[in-house]
């Protein structure tokens, strides 16, 4: 539909008498004509401002903002060709569902059969046909989010904004609507911003995902990228499920490779890694590891034992916590495991699959140590 | 669209300024008209320069009045204790059984506890003259007539209602469970209420009874009909400036100024709790 | 042996009925987690063991004990509540306390039980502080000490990580166990998150509408649902249901699934004539790009990429809708979506529903 850039955006509040806060910080981003891009982050991260100003409800205080290479963010919200589905929803609440999600569609005075068409398709999309003739007021909150997520859909927007487009929804919905509403965004190639704290939403959902932290971008990326190569300690930690090990390590050169070894709560070595690498010697990193990525019961070249605390098998995959040295470890695997709590369990880290940062700055110091 | 314009500031400034003008000015003429001799006040035109008087609070705290037509006694200060005594003693008698009540009705639900708590309400409703005439006769029947236990009982006519209502409400913004929390730890519900219930509903209570006490010291109709004399508070004792020979301008304001004086105070002294009282949202859960 | 016994419990409030005809029982040292969606009287069923709520008809005993009618005081039980429900004027260390005070515990044993459950749970840092003053996850490890400081015999958990964040609900879920055996106490454990319930419960009470819909291991909850309703509860992405056809001929039957006849197991010979739902497991869907035997064309509409898998949203011929979910090292030939796959599926991972009364026919075995 159209493609959205963001260049240098700022925003800074001004509250009298306290002092100012800068929600954004001279963020840059690229969203490509049919895209579907993620605003992830932990609230307080700037995400919702971003998004309101992208839609006029906000100043932006520095940069600029385009839609389709025309400069918008100086005019008002209904000039700038977004359509908006709110996070409190704001229903009308004298309009009907259907009404209320034919609204927008009403004042672009389209044919009245056309309408009543593509308002029971959307609301077949969303599961909403059977409550189209009720009022917003005594509908539940999930079915007033998807409503207000219709009316912003419905519109094929030259950009569609979202905020937190489905955290009320019933979780035996979530799969379904999700794959539903992905298809409708890549088939009306419509340009989408969504902005949710929810990261396996982001991921399932998005093209390209921007993780912000502290009004900061801290990586904008596919869910591929950030999930192989986090930029820093704090995406790698906030991606995945369950989150990313981390280990405080020490690294020591032997010959023409390194040693890696992983630290104890009191700083005593719990495991220890051999990688055919360059490093600064005794250089303090912290290594990370996926939880899927961790060989358990790997027979012969285990790298450590770990001592198993609690095996859980969800249906489809056992959450296995175990200990080594002292480091509690989380590991999962698509079997079910035999191990009970106190039982050994041989363990493997494989190389590639080791994060190193920097144990100071946090950043991203390599993702994957070749093979052995 | 968050900034406000310099414009915007001064027109804000200057409506504050006429509302404030508006409400504090009467204030600040009584303070005024209570240093003046009754010349002084009644000549024309009025004025803002004078030479400040102690007279009227001599006149007061003395008890002795003096008119162009004569001395005459007044009981200003026994008026003032009395309404110090009768509020007082109302507020604490109407908090120890409104407390308890609002608890209650907040609490349990049980047979006629709606209606209860609205007719205890409904009895803000009633003009106070219509429930005055059948009551000074049940109180010439047993016996309550200018006393000051009969009075203290018909002020809780205004006190309860007001405590037991907002007291409730504050009662019902506690989330049960912290309650619940307390007594599955193992205490019994009598020590729930006064470790748990009563420190957390504070500010709503304090604010109800300064509130409760102020529409008590403001009171006047039940005084001036159930008492006499020497048991009136200052609100009727007031009616002595208006003597034969004149009105005593100077005296009332002076009057005024210290019967308001108490109220004033603890409002003053109160208002930490009902700032408290505000920002307990932000403790609970 | 038994510590907690409920027996026929039913609730209503003016509303309408609440619980109805429940019996459950928990031993020392197990942990029975009550599962439910929001507004099935999970709350009400855990208040009704503490003494907050009684009900109207039915027994609860603890340890042998009746005690239906008691006080809440008088129970003895530990809760730990969804909302904290901290007591805002008391510092950490009080909140914790006020169990022992309660039992009129000397100072110095109050404050050595204490410090211990304090450390235990890492909150040993913050006991001078005001509850305002904690994070979500310290407040919730305070409640869950006060829980636990007087050793109950039965801990009652109301869903205790909803208000935390994702990353610290996993920590404390992985966490809970090792912790709750050491205090060796019957554990009711409520919560809404089925990963939750099978990592945590030994057995799993599924309520709905006021009723145990089933009462079992959570691996059976999971592979052998007694209904759609339980089916659709646990998994994610939720189940696929499918409208289905069964026939018998000779030894073996045949279902008919998206058009196409599938053999499946003869032990569903009782079935025959009934109006059937299929149930089928995304993970048990296998998608390939190219034509198998007894593969079925699917239109990949949408691909959503889920942690180290993916669940892809196919689409059959007359609009049917499959979710599958697939490996991370598969997904990533199958790019966006929009393409055309092939569907094929084990007829032995089709779990069968009765369509009228939604409970799911067991094989016979002769």
């Amino acid at each position: 539909m159209a493609q959205l850039a963001l260049g240098n955006v700022s925003k800074t509040y001004r509250p009298r008498g306290k002092e100012q806060v800068q929600a954004v910080k001279r963020v840059s981003l690229d969203v490509k004509d049919g895209e579907i891009v993620a605003l992830l982050g932990s609230s307080g991260c700037g995400k919702t401002s971003m998004l309101r100003m992208i839609a006029g409800f906000e100043e932006v205080t520095e940069g600029t903002i385009r839609i389709g290479g025309k400069e918008i963010h100086n005019l008002p919200p209904a000039q700038r060709d977004v359509a908006m589905a709110f996070e409190g929803y704001s229903l009308y609440p004298p309009l009907k569902v259907r009404e209320n999600i034919g609204f927008a569609l009403l004042r672009e005075r389209g044919a009245s059969a056309d309408i009543e068409k593509r308002v029971s398709h959307i609301a077949e999309l969303l599961e909403i046909t059977d409550i189209l003739d009720r009022y917003p007021t005594v509908i539940s909150a999930g079915q007033q989010q998807r409503t207000s997520l219709a009316r912003a859909l419905i519109r094929r927007a030259p950009v569609s904004l979202l905020d937190e487009p489905m955290s009320q929804l019933e979780p035996q919905l979530r799969a379904i609507l999700r794959a539903r509403l992905k298809d409708y965004l890549i088939e009306h190639k419509m340009t989408t911003v969504f902005v949710t704290h929810d990261q396996t939403e982001a991921i399932a959902l998005a093209d390209r995902i921007a993780v912000m932290e502290k009004g900061e971008l801290q990586q904008f990326g596919t869910p591929a990228e950030i999930k192989q190569s986090p930029s820093n300690l704090f995406v790698a930690s906030f991606i995945g499920e369950p989150p990313m090990n981390i280990f405080d390590a020490a690294i020591a050169s032997e010959g023409n490779a390194v040693a890696i070894s992983g630290l104890g709560p009191n700083g005593e070595p719990a495991f220890r890694l051999n990688a055919p690498m360059e490093a600064a010697n005794g250089k303090r990193v912290c290594l990370g590891i996926r939880p899927h990525l961790i060989e358990i019961g790997a027979n012969g070249s285990a790298d450590a034992t770990g001592r198993v605390i609690t095996n859980h098998w969800l249906g489809d995959q056992s959450h296995i916590c175990f200990e080594i040295g002292g480091c509690s470890v989380v590991g999962v695997t698509d079997k079910p495991i035999d191990a009970r709590a106190g039982d050994a369990l041989p363990v493997r880290f494989p190389l590639g699959a080791v994060h190193l940062f920097d144990a100071e700055s946090g950043r991203a110091l390599a993702h994957g140590l070749g093979q052995r | 669209m968050n900034q406000i314009s310099t414009f915007e500031r001064i027109v804000r400034g200057l409506l504050i300024a006429l509302v404030l003008l508006f409400f504090l000015f009467p204030i600040f003429w009584i303070l005024l008209m209570s240093f003046q001799t009754n010349e002084q006040i009644l000549r024309i035109p009025p004025s803002l320069f004078f030479e400040p008087t102690l007279q009227n609070y001599v006149a007061l705290l003395t008890g002795r009045l003096q008119t162009a037509a004569g001395n005459l006694d007044i009981a200003f200060m026994r008026n003032l204790g009395n309404s110090l005594l009768l509020s007082t003693s109302s507020v604490l008698l109407a908090l120890a059984l409104g407390v308890p009540a609002a608890y209650a009705f907040a609490r349990y639900k049980f047979r006629l506890g709606e209606s209860i708590a609205f007719t205890l309400l409904s009895f803000r409703f009633a003009p106070p003259l219509l429930v005055l005439l059948p009551l000074s006769l049940f109180f010439r029947q047993l016996h309550l007539t200018d006393t000051y236990i009969g009075l203290i009982w018909v002020y809780q006519l205004i006190c309860l209602p007001l405590i037991l209502w907002i007291v409730r409400g504050y009662f019902e913004d506690i989330s049960p469970d912290i309650e619940h929390a307390y007594r599955i730890s193992g205490h019994g519900w009598w020590k729930t209420f006064r470790k748990i219930a009563i420190p957390l509903a504070r500010p709503g209570i304090a604010a109800a009874g300064l509130l409760a006490f102020i529409f008590a010291w403001n009171n006047f109709i039940f005084a001036l009909i159930l008492a006499s004399a020497s048991k009136q508070p200052v609100t009727v004792g007031a009616l002595a400036f208006v003597t034969a020979s004149g009105i005593q301008y100077g005296q009332i304001a002076a009057a005024i100024v210290l019967s308001v004086t108490p109220t004033l105070l603890l409002a003053l002294y109160a208002q930490r709790y009902l700032v408290e009282g505000l920002s307990l949202g932000a403790v609970k859960g | 042996m038994t510590s907690l016994e409920l027996r026929n419990v039913s609730k209503g409030f003016k509303s309408g009925k609440v619980l109805d005809d429940v019996s459950l029982s928990v031993t020392a040292g197990e942990i029975v987690v009550v599962f439910g969606p929001s507004g099935t009287g999970k709350t009400v069923l855990l208040r009704m063991i503490a003494g907050v709520h009684y009900p109207d008809t039915g027994t609860i005993a603890i340890d042998g004990e009746d005690v239906t009618e008691a006080s809440p005081e008088a129970r003895g039980v530990g809760m730990a509540f969804q909302n904290f429900a901290l007591f805002p004027h008391f510092s950490t260390f009080e909140n914790i306390a006020s169990p022992l005070e309660a039992r009129e515990t000397p100072a110095s044993k109050v404050k050595e039980q204490v410090g211990a459950i304090a450390r235990m749970l890492k909150i040993d840092h913050v006991l001078g502080h005001a509850p305002r003053e904690l994070s979500n996850g310290q407040k919730q490890r305070t409640a869950l000490a006060r829980a636990l400081v007087a050793q109950p015999k039965v801990l009652l958990l109301d869903d205790p990580l909803r208000n935390v964040d994702a990353k610290l609900r996993y920590e404390m879920r992985m966490e809970l166990p090792r912790l709750l055996r050491t205090f060796n106490a019957a554990v009711i454990y409520v919560t809404q998150d089925y990963k939750e319930a099978m990592a945590l419960g030994d057995r799993i009470a599924v309520l709905r509408n006021g009723r145990i819909e089933q009462w079992a291991m959570p691996t059976t909850v999971y592979r052998e649902p007694v209904s759609i309703e339980v089916a659709r509860l646990f998994g994610d992405p939720t189940i696929n249901l499918l409208p289905c056809k069964l026939e018998m001929n000779g030894a073996g039957g045949q279902v008919t699934v998206f058009g196409r006849r599938v053999p499946i197991s003869g032990a569903y010979a009782h079935a025959v004539g009934r109006d059937l739902v299929a149930g089928l497991r995304p993970e048990h869907v296998v998608v390939t790009e190219t034509e198998a035997p007894d593969a079925m064309q699917f239109d990949l509409d949408a691909v959503m990429p889920v942690n180290v898998r993916s669940v892809l949203y196919l689409r059959g011929a007359a609009g049917e809708e499959l979710l599958a979910t697939v490996s991370e090292s598969e997904s990533a030939r199958f790019g966006r979506g929009q393409r055309k796959v092939w569907v094929r599926f084990a007829p032995g991972d089709l779990l069968l529903f009765d369509a009228a009364s939604g409970q799911r026919i067991a094989p016979q075995v002769h």
